[in-house]
């Protein structure tokens, strides 16, 4: 037995056991990971079975639809009230406002709070930062007197701006965006602000136009934010025709209770928006919830 | 000269300062009106007899002692008290296992990170409604219960699960540790994978075993991202709302099973436009929140939070 060998028998003897071990837990893992998918996915999957069903058939065990049909969604895109395609155009609506102000005055302010320097600016940052530790529903109360003060409380399209108010710039859009600004060279706009550009010029000409990653993940996560977005719909929006698919289902569940093809055709139709985005843009999803939710 | 240049340089300042107020003035505006702002005009307002017309008489703290008599306050409190105390555990205790489970394999660890956050994405209204739908008496979960032999409609709350005071509430407690246990698990994800390999080394040399690294090492050293997650989770928990207010309605049936703090907040100010009363039972809902958040300090120790990535 030649000396490599002997150290071999040493090293491989005590490893035979914790090699079985480890198989025993390879499997254990892959039989978790396994049964947590389908935990996940079979609900879903479920879901847009049931939105090809017949009424009858919603009730049976049957994952692929016997005699599938249409009607869910016909039913749903002709005779809720609103019909789907409002609901839809009005939950765009919605989230469109708040993507679009997120994005400028989240790219416009954390430029500033990363790169101006003014009397206060870290004191003002925390205090932009604190308000993510006062929970949406406690402003109940005062937000809904304030809108009643400004009547956008009153039925009609001004209910909109009331949402927008409320949506059109959060602390983890700023805090994104300041934390991207601050990767970034300084000397940047240095030379077209010698050139006699004014701040504004230097951030909407040099900066913004790079920042595409970071300003993706905002757009992203307010898009899914508002358009996921239940409480304040519900409060603001008073008119039916105004009404959200998120308000919409939640009202329809009681009108249709145990109808389910049209309803599960409308959590299809209220989902897929952003299945789409998750599919796309996944890294946006987990890469801001992880820098904007851990620090923020 | 030098006088021309600090002056320009002077008034560059002043520019500077001035581009970065303006920059920053309109979400600052928003955030002190409807953020900070409303919180002490919530407390303002609650103590007054205060409906949609505003102020009608003033009452000091005498609104706390009217929501402190209510039954249906301490139902609410004692609800979203329960539940918070239930699903927090499951929430950590899940997205712990995800997360630690997630990290032990190479191929495919995206795919089942992906698939794991999948249930967060989706609105709280459409998971609600197909929730209720699966829970209900014909209901996905009872034909399983009825493939491995459980007759759902002998059960005390006749396969109603939703439906029933007993199991309304559970149910919900489900719902949420499933929707939540993703994001929980990339907490976790960011957490594990800043522990060094060389700790594990450390480990296997001394011959621990896999269970035994584990509760000695990782799970000491994820301190931060339990901070974070048990913050992250009681808050959410004590906020509950949309999950009740769907599958209960504005009295949270059955038998007030799914009445929670906020919604009582909701029906006290938007059924029956007490706004006072409201802002107390807002005013009394942050101090739980508030205790929470110290107790939860206290636990965890004043762990440097904000390095769990």
């Amino acid at each position: 037995m030649s000396v490599k060998s002997v150290a071999q028998a040493v090293i491989v003897e005590p490893k035979s056991e914790p090699v079985v071990r480890r198989r025993i837990g390879r499997g254990l893992v892959y039989a978790i990971l396994i049964t947590y998918s389908v935990l996940v996915f079979v609900p879903f999957l479920w879901t847009i079975s049931t939105s090809f069903k017949t009424l009858p058939e919603s009730l049976l065990l049957t994952f692929i639809p016997q005699n599938p049909t249409a009607q869910g969604y016909i039913t749903a895109w002709t005779q809720l009230k609103p019909v789907l395609p409002v609901m839809f155009f009005n939950s765009a609506l919605v989230a469109a406002l708040a993507t679009v102000t997120n994005v400028f005055f989240g790219a416009l302010g954390g430029y500033a709070f990363a790169r101006l320097r003014f009397p206060g600016r870290e004191a003002l940052f925390l205090l932009v930062l604190g308000t993510l530790m006062i929970p949406d529903q406690l402003r109940l109360v005062p937000v809904y007197q304030i809108l009643v003060n400004l009547q956008l409380i009153s039925p009609g399209p001004q209910n909109y701006v009331g949402i927008w108010i409320i949506t059109a710039i959060s602390a983890t859009s700023l805090f994104i965006m300041r934390q991207f600004f601050l990767t970034i060279p300084f000397d940047l706009e240095e030379s077209a602000r010698i050139d006699g550009a004014g701040f504004f010029t230097a951030f909407w000409r040099i900066l913004f136009p790079l920042a595409r990653p970071a300003l993706a993940t905002v757009a992203i996560l307010t898009f899914q934010g508002t358009w996921n977005g239940f409480f304040w719909p519900l409060v603001i929006l008073q008119a039916q025709n105004h009404w959200t698919l998120q308000l919409g289902l939640s009202q329809f569940r009681f009108q249709y209770s145990t109808n389910w093809p049209p309803l599960m055709a409308m959590v299809v139709v209220a989902t897929v928006p952003i299945v789409l985005l998750y599919l796309f843009f996944q890294r946006y999803f987990v890469g801001g919830l992880s820098s904007g939710a851990v620090k923020g | 000269m030098f006088g021309i240049r600090r002056g320009s340089l002077g008034t560059e300042r002043a520019q500077e300062a001035l581009a970065g107020y303006s920059f920053i003035a309109i979400p600052l505006i928003l955030f002190l009106i409807f953020n900070i702002g409303s919180l002490f005009y919530s407390a303002y307002i609650s103590l007054w007899r205060w409906g949609i017309l505003g102020p009608t008489e003033f009452l000091g703290p005498r609104n706390y002692e009217f929501i402190l008599r209510d039954d249906i306050f301490h139902i609410a409190i004692k609800n979203s008290i329960y539940y918070t105390i239930v699903v927090v555990p499951i929430q950590m205790a899940l997205g712990l296992l995800l997360a630690v489970v997630v990290n032990q394999i190479w191929r495919g660890r995206a795919f089942f990170r992906a698939a794991f956050y999948f249930p967060a994405i989706a609105s709280s209204a459409a998971i609600t409604v197909l929730y209720i739908y699966i829970m209900s008496p014909d209901g996905l979960f009872n034909h399983v219960l009825q493939l491995v032999g459980v007759n759902a409609a002998g059960l005390p709350n006749g396969g109603d699960w939703l439906g029933h005071q007993k199991t309304a509430m559970n149910s919900i407690i489900a719902l949420n540790a499933w929707t939540t246990s993703g994001t929980m698990m990339l907490f976790y994800l960011g957490q594990l994978q800043s522990i060094p390999s060389d700790v594990y080394e450390a480990a296997r040399v001394d011959g621990s075993g896999t269970w035994t690294a584990f509760w000695r090492i990782t799970f000491p050293l994820l301190r931060p991202a339990h901070y974070l997650v048990a913050t992250t989770s009681v808050i959410g928990a004590l906020q509950m709302f949309d999950q009740a207010i769907i599958a209960g309605g504005t009295d949270g049936n059955p038998n007030y099973a799914l009445m929670t703090i906020v919604l009582y907040l909701y029906n006290a100010t938007i059924k029956q436009y007490e706004f006072g009363y409201a802002a107390s039972v807002g005013i009394v809902l942050f101090a739980i929140i508030f205790a929470a958040t110290l107790i939860q300090r206290r636990l965890f120790g004043s762990a440097d939070w904000a390095s769990a990535r």
